[in-house]
């Protein structure tokens, strides 16, 4: 997989949005606090707070005024039109003064929340700066609501739950990542004999590569590997056909070429043949290469 | 005869909208090329064979928006058809290199094949594999669904105008690639939160799949658990996941692309041959990476350097066995929940299409044979669409879905935790000032209409779930981050302009030209 991105991004011109590119606002000097459920018990609250409502809040309440004093009240406002006294309850959330946005364990199952944020004054008091969004958590658990014309017994519900994997979650494309990642990771983490890449790999290498039979004992104390391969090159006019074993070869712009094979024993033979581009003149090499392994 | 029961497989194809001609040579458009090489086209491949030997298949199949863009997108098709002859003329060598490595020879003519056959699909559609696909949709064999514009996580979206517009674009995108509205969708990760069925209504969506808790946590109780659709009360139907074939696909002890004849994905040319005689293959920057011709196989748990030969006939072979197992255990699960339930079960099985070839090399193989077997061997399953069991079983229950995703943990935490939760605020900010501006300029023409529409886009590039996922999973971040950056700052600078009167024309021509996606793209659909 290729995991290093710094050398990608290439060829002269330059992104042109790279110009005005200064990473994103830490704030838009605006007002507000947005929640966003993450699962059935989770919530993340981010806000913004404008340098105009701080001015506020600091003429409002001078002495006892600490802007650096931050909460999150979170209202439990199921089954209610909230209106910012009739939560069913509350509790408050104390955020790092230099927070924008917190994640929050609401503890319950199947509730709506909104949440305030507010500063705590010095003497204790909560005044809400900004209200938010109203969300019903994501459903957890199998209702208990069934509907006359489509019931059944409980018995049998429990099963039909446990048949259709109730409890065991979904994969994905995560699941899928994760997956060919752990399986790279132990890959990765196997003993290996030996340095991977370049032509050394054994996908160049014959099974019967020669092994002394030290190699073969368990001590494993002493061995030796060798094998060999044959590099044919050449040059002839860049619009020249060129062939060797019969094989069409493509030639580099300046006309020359390179072939590498494994050279397995015994005698191997490599004509090469030219044929200029009218067709009527052509040039011919042959290799005679004998191997013998002792 | 009636079957006991039905099976609808679902596959997600998708990718983000990667396009970069301001370079030569972008390595995150290989994402693209690779599923092309080893997903779409051996799929494509895999119908059009079943249509030319009678086997009646059936599946469903999400072309997302954006993948539908990328594909018809001509500078990407020439950048693809480029790089699929440099690999013909790879595999052409390597036949030749490894004509005295019988271990590798039958791997060498294997690929040497499959680009050939790439090669004379992609001839066959002049380079537009939508119309493939589209051939398919047309005698009724494949139901091909859309999905939100830009795959954008609807349930982590605070404007309900974005997520309509996220809806909206991609049904009228999709009457461009395949000349009618799209029946079905697949939302973004699965990700659902009641209400969101009521969008699909507006645009005529007949239906959408959801994770198996979804339903199972839905009001009231599902009577057939997720082995029947149910309506939600917009009445759009909801068609949901079946675990067991979930996990024989994709547990990592158990699953079958772990097994050792499989080929191995991390074991690659790119890598292993003599630098010289890679580097052509390579990109400009040199540097080794994956090609895409691999010659070993799973083997078992060794390293790399101990991965024995790949032979595609045992993996064939495995392949077809595999899809006879599969198909056994389909067997057994509808006969069981027919007689549970007392009606003929719906198995849906959803996966992402690209575990299909790019990360299971064999998926492909898998298909052809399970389709077969079924179509030959059996009569107790058939195949079937969700619109066609609509057609034939109209009657289904009534209840509220619950929210859900299909991601890690079954809700919305991939997309949403410390790597990646700073997005939003700017994702919602500027989804804002796209409804303003949608509200402030109901008419207008030349650049500022165009600037307009470029805002729109750069805001749906930046909505993609696949930046936020990226950021989670790790790898590439630099490019997701970049991306979400970029597209945000783009749409910033566009509505500056737009609002101080002193629109850049030569600025959004140029963005025009990069960030291309949806030409037909209209912003009054932020009003």
């Amino acid at each position: 997989m290729s995991e290093n991105l710094s050398s990608k991004i290439k060829g002269g011109k330059k992104n042109t949005s790279e110009i005005n590119k200064s990473g994103l606002p830490d704030s838009y000097d605006e007002t507000k606090v947005v929640l966003l459920p993450r699962d059935p018990v989770w919530i993340y609250v981010y806000w913004d707070i404008s340098s105009h409502t701080k001015n506020e809040f600091l003429k409002k309440y001078k002495d006892v005024f600490d802007p650096s004093s931050i909460s999150v009240r979170v209202y439990d406002v199921t089954d209610v039109a909230f209106n910012g006294s009739n939560a069913n309850r509350y509790f408050d959330v104390k955020v790092n003064s230099n927070a924008l946005s917190w994640y929050i364990n609401v503890g319950e199952f199947n509730r709506s929340w909104c949440v305030d944020l507010g500063y705590v004054l010095k003497n204790g008091d909560f005044v809400t700066i900004s209200r938010s969004n109203s969300m019903a958590m994501p459903k957890h658990g199998v209702s208990n609501v069934t509907d006359e014309q489509w019931a059944l017994l409980q018995i049998e519900f429990e099963k039909l739950l446990k048949i259709s994997g109730a409890g065991g979650l979904g994969k994905s494309s995560y699941d899928l990542v994760k997956l060919m990642r752990e399986r790279w990771e132990e890959i990765t983490k196997l003993p290996t004999s030996g340095v991977l890449g370049g032509a050394s790999s054994s996908l160049v290498r014959k099974k019967e590569t020669v092994e002394t039979e030290t190699v073969k004992s368990k001590e494993k104390t002493f061995w030796l590997k060798a094998d060999t391969e044959i590099i044919v090159y050449g040059a002839t006019e860049p619009d020249a056909t060129l062939t060797v074993q019969g094989k069409n070869v493509p030639l580099a712009q300046d006309g020359s070429f390179t072939l590498r094979f494994y050279l397995p024993d015994g005698e191997q033979n490599y004509p090469i043949e030219a044929i200029s581009s009218c067709g009527t003149m052509s040039r011919r090499i042959t290799f005679n290469v004998k191997k013998e392994t002792k | 005869m009636e079957p006991k029961g039905y099976w609808c497989l679902q596959l997600h194809a998708h990718l983000p909208y990667v396009r970069h001609p301001e370079y030569p040579d972008f390595l995150e458009e290989d994402w693209l090329y690779e599923a092309i090489s080893e997903t779409y086209l051996p799929l494509l491949s895999v119908f059009e064979n079943f249509i030319n030997d009678g086997v009646d298949f059936r599946l469903t199949m999400t072309i997302t928006p954006s993948l539908a863009n990328m594909l018809a997108d001509p500078l990407l098709q020439s950048r693809y058809y480029e790089r699929l002859n440099s690999h013909i003329e790879l595999a052409e060598k390597e036949l030749w290199r490894t004509r005295s490595l019988p271990e590798f020879q039958p791997a060498a003519q294997m690929y040497e094949r499959h680009f050939k056959e790439c090669k004379r699909l992609w001839e066959k559609y002049d380079g537009n594999i939508l119309r493939g696909f589209k051939e398919l949709q047309d005698v009724g064999k494949i139901e091909i669904i859309t999905c939100c514009a830009t795959h954008g996580f609807l349930s982590l979206m605070d404007n309900e105008k974005s997520q309509k517009a996220q809806i909206k674009i991609a049904c009228d995108d999709y009457e461009r690639h395949f000349g009618r509205r799209p029946r079905g969708i697949w939302l973004a990760e699965c990700a659902y939160n009641p209400g969101i069925d009521k969008l699909l209504k507006e645009e005529g969506i007949r239906f959408f799949f959801l994770e198996a808790h979804g339903i199972l946590y839905g009001t009231p109780r599902p009577k057939y658990g997720v082995f029947a659709p149910v309506y939600c009360p917009s009445g759009v139907a909801a068609f949901s996941r079946d675990m067991e074939t979930a996990h024989q696909v994709w547990s990592a002890e158990s699953g079958y692309p772990g097994d050792p004849d499989y080929r191995e994905f991390y074991r690659d040319l790119g890598y292993d041959l003599e630098y010289e005689y890679v580097k052509p293959y390579l990109h400009s920057d040199g540097e080794r990476r994956n090609i895409g011709l691999k010659y070993h196989r799973i083997t078992g748990k060794v390293a790399l350097n101990e991965k024995q030969p790949y032979n595609p006939e045992w993996a064939k072979s495995k392949a077809a066995e595999h899809a006879g197992n599969f198909l056994h255990n389909r067997i057994k699960q509808v006969e069981y929940l027919s007689d549970v339930l007392g009606k003929q079960p719906l198995v849906v099985s959803m996966y992402d299409a690209e575990l299909f070839g790019h990360w299971w090399f064999e998926g492909p193989d898998f298909i052809n044979f399970l389709f077969r077997k079924m179509h030959y061997d059996q009569d107790v399953i058939k195949p079937m669409t969700p619109i066609e069991y609509l057609d034939k079983f109209p009657v289904n229950q009534v209840l509220t879905p619950a929210a859900s995703s299909w991601g890690d943990k079954g809700y919305y935490e991939v997309w949403l935790n410390t790597s990646n939760d700073y997005i939003y605020r700017h994702l919602h900010k500027a989804a804002d000032r796209m409804v303003e501006l949608a509200n402030q300029f109901p008419e207008s023409s030349g650049i500022l209409e165009k600037a307009l529409n470029q805002a729109a886009r750069e805001l749906l590039l930046a909505q993609s779930s696949d930046w936020a996922f990226i950021m989670t999973t790790g790898t590439m971040v630099e490019y997701a981050e970049k991306r979400t950056r970029d597209h945000i700052v783009n749409f910033t600078n566009i509505y500056n302009q737009i609002k101080g009167n002193c629109i850049d024309g030569g600025y959004i021509e140029d963005l025009e030209s990069r960030n291309n996606i949806f030409p037909e793209i209209n912003y009054r659909v932020y009003k």
